[in-house]
């Protein structure tokens, strides 16, 4: 599988996207395995075959292994044998974003660890889904208006399913997985681009400084206009 | 942390005293022996506390730690507060030899002596007690106390260019897009 995997870079077809405003890094990282395409090529033309392509989809959802505090054990322990994840063919964590497809962003996300997991998020190869595990990243949860922790992951990166709990119990992150998958079968061609075009268009927060992008943005502005006044 | 209250004994009598009159305890008895002057203050766990003036935290430290019979030898933490009037600098001591031996030393800077846009300055121990190297640098990161004579004073758990100083009293975060969520609340 992993020789299978080309690093190719996507130039950006949103129609909604104009690709001079995107940084060169970003559209770097927007990958597309050789059988992802396939897979796309197949549900986009040919009609009779989305529903098998989409049943593929589903039952291989890679997650990263990718675990900030407490929620991450419950992770650990829907891969182990008592509930085992790999009944719904999840069971592959992969170590590298670039061979996942799916973060479940299992706890507290700080603002130190925000630009970390938009990197992360933005290797990861499409289709690429978001699980929001536990009250912190879904609310901000017990950290509520705290003055080091993101309030929600949805302010960082698209999410498909919240799950809720502080931390949730393993068939919790079973039953969102199977909504994830009961989403990845069920989702319409138009719902595929809006999410994708939603996927593309992260950037809140800025690489070097970790502050959200708007705050830079004003301070390029500003630096902007200094300079033309020298 | 390691501020576990002493044995459960009912009757305490430094804290029936009145906090101006606190009798001088034994390690403050130990420091005027030897010319280092101390001042006792109220405590809630039987642990006596000490202040030292900033000036005097180096030989107040160094002879608790050297001298054979105190052997106050582990520095369990270094701590910063912001209260009402002061900045203090907390040093827990504790002995290894005898782990019923427990000290708290605290550095006291009025906040009417600092001066606008400048640091509370406290002497740093990290030159010659390498334990409160990350504990001078958090309290510099949270509470803004400058441990004049550090290594490498730079911010440990907030990132790098943060502004201001998260723990004190009068900290207010600007809102953004990363938590707008109330903003007529404390921060």
């Amino acid at each position: 599988m992993s020789e299978s995997i080309e690093h190719k870079t996507m130039g950006i077809q949103g129609a909604n996207t104009d690709a001079s405003d995107l940084p060169h890094e970003l559209k770097d990282t927007i990958t597309l395995t050789t059988l992802d395409k396939a897979i796309d090529f197949l549900s986009t033309y040919v009609v009779p075959l989305a529903p098998i392509a989409k049943w593929a989809r589903s039952n291989s959802v890679w997650p990263l292994t990718f675990g900030t505090s407490c929620c991450a054990i419950e992770m650990m322990s829907v891969g182990m044998s008592a509930f085992d994840i790999s009944r719904f063919g999840s069971e592959v964590f992969r170590a590298t974003p670039r061979q996942a497809d799916l973060i479940i962003t299992a706890g507290t996300i700080t603002r130190k660890m925000a630009p970390a997991l938009i990197t992360l998020y933005e290797q990861l190869p499409e289709p690429k889904y978001v699980i929001a595990m536990g009250a912190c990243t879904v609310t901000g949860g017990m950290f509520n208006d705290s003055y080091s922790v993101v309030q929600g992951v949805d302010r960082i990166i698209p999410v498909d399913v919240y799950l809720p709990g502080c931390p949730p119990r393993p068939e919790g992150i079973l039953d969102a997985l199977l909504k994830l998958q009961q989403k990845i079968r069920t989702e319409s061609l138009i719902m595929q681009r809006k999410r994708a075009y939603n996927q593309r268009a992260v950037r809140y927060v800025d690489y070097d400084t970790g502050k959200p992008i708007d705050a830079v943005k004003d301070l390029v502005q500003q630096a902007k206009l200094e300079l033309e006044s020298n | 942390m390691s501020e576990t209250p002493a044995s459960p004994s009912p009757a305490n009598p430094e804290k029936a005293a009145p906090p101006t009159e606190l009798p001088v305890g034994p390690y403050g008895q130990f420091l005027s022996e030897h010319g280092i002057p101390s001042k006792r203050l109220p405590d809630s766990t039987g642990v006596e506390t000490i202040e030292v003036e900033p000036a005097q935290l180096e030989v107040t430290l160094k002879r608790l730690r050297n001298s054979e019979e105190i052997a106050l030898d582990y520095l369990v933490a270094v701590s910063g507060v912001d209260n009402t009037d002061t900045f203090d600098s907390v040093y827990h001591l504790w002995s290894y030899s005898d782990p019923n031996k427990e000290l708290v030393v605290k550095v006291r800077i009025p906040k009417a002596s600092v001066a606008a846009e400048q640091l509370p300055e406290v002497p740093s121990v990290t030159p010659f007690w390498s334990a409160a190297n990350w504990h001078e640098r958090e309290s510099y990161d949270l509470v803004g106390i400058r441990y004049v004579g550090h290594p490498y004073l730079r911010r440990i758990l907030n990132p790098w260019d943060w502004e201001g100083y998260p723990l004190r009293r009068d900290y207010k975060q600007p809102v953004d897009s990363l938590n707008d969520k109330n903003p007529h609340s404390f921060r």
